[in-house]
């Protein structure tokens, strides 16, 4: 059974593929929510250990939101979407028409904004995922939370703590019209059974 | 006295005698344990993930609350302290998503906290004071001259713990 820092450059490029197809799955249906163009930037898949991705984040104590899903079906694990003030501020002026202020004056319509978002952007990496595999894979009914980054990261962390110090991480841009670069990160957490299994179905697991 | 600054990351542990403050930033489900020698102003702060360690390698013993404190404590009887008089102070172990579909996403902070009780009953250290459970994410700063803990949270005001 491999870990995560175990992963050889083939086994990691495969994860990069699945990450920039769930990107690109993402910008489009991200387009067609919010009725603008998005653009992406090639997206970075990283996988880290937890400080390093809390760094990697902006650190510990900014207030973000995230949207969190557990998966299930063939593929077992967490994903988690990260909204920083810069992207809730993009698609609050987009979907609702509403100006963003601070995540304390968050009301019940931009939370549910923030949340389909979220759970469209889940769904996305969740299909190019079960797209390459053939395998089934449902997202559960996403939760949402506001608080500090750090404490929000920790919760995929925990969940397999116990099998592996370190985490997948993407990263990428999207730009709305071509004027404005908001950045969005995801934490994709497959657990450790989950991983070889899908790398094995890929036909990349090496030994 | 930004040089007398520690911080501790998930699954660390750092010490200071004397003089100092050791923080931890965004305690989640995560228990930020403060284990403190007056006598001799010795404190540390270990940033505990998981209750229970069931590695079978054992390679990050701070990564859980009982091998964690476990290790903090023979750390600090090397750098002199006595077990008699150190002290215990915890915060954290808060549910950050209510999560009705989740399974045991939401217990893992509420394990900790009572991993973390049932160590330190184990091995003797009275526990002073508390800030746990609840739904906020928790940042701990520890003042190891004095042995006043500050806890900072997004919404809420500092608690003195």
């Amino acid at each position: 059974m491999k870990n995560y820092n175990e992963l050889n450059s083939m086994e990691l490029d495969t994860l990069r593929e699945i990450g920039s197809m769930g990107t690109g799955n993402a910008a489009t249906a991200l387009s067609g929510m919010i009725g603008r163009r998005v653009r992406i930037e090639m997206p970075e898949v990283r996988i880290m250990g937890y400080n390093e991705a809390i760094d990697w984040i902006g650190g510990p104590e900014i207030i973000t939101a995230g949207v969190l899903a557990r998966m299930e079906g063939e593929i077992n694990g967490i994903i988690l979407c990260i909204e920083q003030a810069a992207f809730v501020e993009q698609v609050l002026s987009c979907v609702l028409d509403r100006t963003f202020h601070s995540f304390d004056e968050l009301e019940e319509l931009d939370i549910s904004a923030l949340r389909e978002v979220g759970n469209i952007m889940i769904s996305a990496y969740t299909n190019a995922m079960s797209g390459l595999t053939s395998m089934k894979i449902r997202p559960s009914v996403p939760a949402f939370a506001v608080d500090m980054q750090g404490a929000i990261m920790a919760v995929p962390m925990a969940e397999f703590g116990g099998q592996s110090d370190y985490i997948m991480a993407i990263g990428t841009n999207f730009i709305f019209d071509d004027e404005c670069t908001v950045p969005c990160r995801l934490l994709m957490s497959p657990d450790v059974r989950s991983l070889n299994f899908l790398l094995r179905k890929l036909g990349v697991l090496d030994g | 006295m930004d040089n007398n600054k520690l911080i501790i990351g998930i699954a660390d542990m750092k010490m200071a005698q004397r003089e100092g403050e050791l923080i931890t930033y965004a305690l989640g489900s995560c228990v930020g344990v403060a284990l403190y020698d007056p006598v001799i102003k010795l404190g540390a702060l270990v940033h505990v993930m998981l209750p229970l360690n069931m590695e079978t390698g054992r390679t990050s013993p701070l990564k859980y609350a009982d091998t964690g404190i476990r290790e903090t404590l023979r750390r600090m009887e090397l750098q002199g302290a006595k077990r008699s008089r150190i002290v215990a102070k915890i915060a954290g172990g808060a549910r950050m998503f209510d999560t009705p579909g989740c399974g045991s996403l939401g217990n893992i902070g509420q394990r900790n906290i009572e991993s973390a009780h049932m160590t330190l009953k184990r091995e003797n250290i009275r526990l002073l004071k508390e800030d746990v459970g609840g739904t906020v994410a928790r940042t701990m700063l520890f003042d190891v001259a004095t042995g006043v803990g500050r806890i900072r949270s997004y919404n809420r005001p500092e608690q003195i713990l």
